[in-house]
């Protein structure tokens, strides 16, 4: 935590005038540096995973269908998406099986979707708690993030299956998969903080989400290639970080040929949203607290 | 001896809108900005708000194994020095410094989840009012055997009686070690016998030798337990110091005819 070189406070009490000893809170009218946030949420890492721990076994006791919907959730949509956009009308899918390429669009997309349509009623809908007990809450969208991560793996379980199923054969673009996820997590984190103080503060968000995430997931290429959307128009495309995250996925997991500009664009995007998001979300948060 | 918390002039005040809604909407911030644009300013733009300081000018300092009292009206204040305290709500002014771990029991159960067995809840609830996930494990039957539920710890909460469930949150909360505990005299829940029992593990607490925060609106508690008082009264600390003195300033402001103004 900071130690401010500032002249000894004017204590009322003559006994005591030396501090030697920091303390282990200071608690200050002032903002917070972002940095003592970061070290405080590092330092409640444990709760963090109690959090995400809670959600999966809530969710994986419950139902059959809670664990179930997992896998159903991406594979109904894979299925309707194969009838109306690759039987009824015959959309391009880079030479793959539509119901693959869907699937291995879909999959990643949810994972996103999903963690920002929870994280943005995450702060709301848990103010019972966070106006009782203190912890840094910022680890609530990442608990989110979190579990949806499981999700995503336990879902591309199906994945795997089609892919043996359609004779797939992997190549060497699979090592970038690791990082292709963890670029997802880093986004996701960002938008999922993001929109979580928003809704505090402007409580319609909530109703302009599903608007949102619709539109977004249209002009991301989601369910139908990116070669299909005209040259002109790549560039302002690309910006949506979204766009080069899935290709890559795609082309990691297929050996199909990387979009090496359109990723990079996607890595950069989302290294600085991350980094503003956070710090927008440290910043508003110790304020929002009185309107929760 | 060194202070283990030390408060300098907290306060905190909140503007309290005037007929605006409290939480606007986006729509609402986008009428606002088209408003303000047209409208030149004259220094009225926020006349619809008032300002209202709910704490203000609090400064005081704890020796450690001091058990302090907190009592007032309600309203007046002390459940925002708590949560203050607590690092749940930032001042507006001032600052405090705490050198040592703070546990915060406002309430019990916080984050108690009815599909998760009581060993699980138990778990839980420790990780969110702060204990470490040893010294849960070390405390676990300890606690288990306090709530009087070992036979059905396995079980999911949401089948457990009322007074099961309070008697194994109160049961955690109880074997939470922070070197400052402030306490809310509501926890003593439950029936008879066991709110009984609450109370005696709070005077054991504050025999103890730990820095204790006991808020209370029961005198006679605050007169047996505390060696300190602080009266919170209008936002204001009006007093602080030995407890029989403090409690008769307290109850001779109740009774007197000017009551001040209370939130």
């Amino acid at each position: 935590m900071e130690m401010r070189d500032v002249t000894m406070p004017k204590v009322p009490a003559p006994s005591l005038s030396r501090f030697p000893r920091k303390p282990a809170i200071k608690i200050r009218a002032s903002q917070s540096p972002v940095i003592s946030q970061l070290k405080d949420a590092w330092a409640h890492r444990e709760l963090l995973y109690f959090l995400i721990w809670r959600d999966l076994k809530v969710r994986y006791r419950q139902t059959l269908l809670g664990a179930g919907w997992v896998i159903l959730q991406p594979l109904l949509t894979t299925i309707v998406f194969t009838v109306f956009l690759s039987m009824l009308v015959r959309v391009p899918s880079d030479g793959l099986p539509y119901p693959l390429f869907a699937y291995a669009g879909l999959l990643p997309w949810m994972f996103f979707s999903n963690s920002v349509s929870t994280s943005t009623y995450s702060l709301t809908s848990n103010s019972y708690i966070i106006t009782k007990v203190y912890f840094p809450r910022l680890i609530i969208p990442a608990a989110i993030v979190g579990v949806r991560l499981v999700d995503f793996i336990v879902a591309s379980v199906v994945l795997i299956g089609l892919m043996l199923g359609y004779g797939v054969s992997v190549t060497s673009g699979i090592l970038l998969l690791p990082l292709l996820v963890a670029e997802m997590a880093l986004f996701s984190l960002a938008i999922s903080w993001w929109f979580s103080v928003l809704n505090v503060k402007y409580r319609d968000i909530g109703t302009l989400l599903p608007v949102l995430i619709q539109l977004w997931m249209f002009i991301s290429p989601v369910i139908y290639p990116s070669s299909l959307v005209p040259i002109r128009w790549r560039p302002i495309y690309s910006l949506n970080p979204i766009s080069g995250m899935l290709e890559a996925f795609r082309a990691s997991l297929f050996g199909l040929p990387f979009d090496w500009t359109g990723l990079a664009i996607s890595a950069v995007v989302t290294v600085v949203l991350f980094a503003y998001f956070i710090y927008v979300f440290c910043r508003w948060e110790e304020h929002l607290i009185d309107i929760l | 001896m060194q202070p283990i918390l030390q408060v300098r002039k907290l306060g905190k005040q909140y503007r309290v809108r005037g007929f605006s809604r409290m939480n606007p909407t986006l729509g609402d911030a986008v009428v606002k900005a088209a408003k303000s644009s047209f409208r030149r300013h004259n220094g009225n733009t926020k006349g619809n708000d008032e300002l209202l300081w709910v704490l203000k000018d609090v400064s005081f300092e704890v020796l450690p194994g001091e058990v302090v009292g907190i009592i007032g009206r309600n309203g007046a204040g002390k459940s925002t020095l708590l949560k203050i305290l607590s690092r749940i709500i930032k001042p507006t002014t001032g600052e405090a410094d705490i050198f040592g771990r703070v546990g915060s029991l406002l309430e019990i159960g916080t984050g108690f989840h009815p599909e998760l067995t009581g060993r699980e809840n138990v778990y839980l609830n420790g990780a969110i009012i702060g204990m470490r996930r040893e010294e849960i494990k070390r405390n676990f039957d300890e606690i288990v055997a306090f709530a009087e539920v070992e036979r059905f710890i396995e079980t999911p909460v949401k089948y457990y009686s009322s007074g099961m469930y309070v008697r194994l949150a109160f049961a955690v909360a109880a074997h939470f070690e922070p070197e400052i505990l402030i306490l809310d005299e509501v926890l003593a829940v439950g029936d008879a016998a066991f709110r009984e029992k609450c109370l005696e593990k709070m005077r054991e607490v504050s025999r103890g030798g730990r820095t204790v925060f006991y808020v209370s609106h029961d005198l006679t508690s605050v007169q047996q337990l505390c060696g300190r008082a602080l009266l919170i009264e209008g936002g204001r600390l009006r007093e602080d110091g030995e407890p029989s003195m403090v409690i008769s300033e307290y109850l001779r402001t109740i009774s007197s005819p000017e009551g001040l103004p209370v939130i």
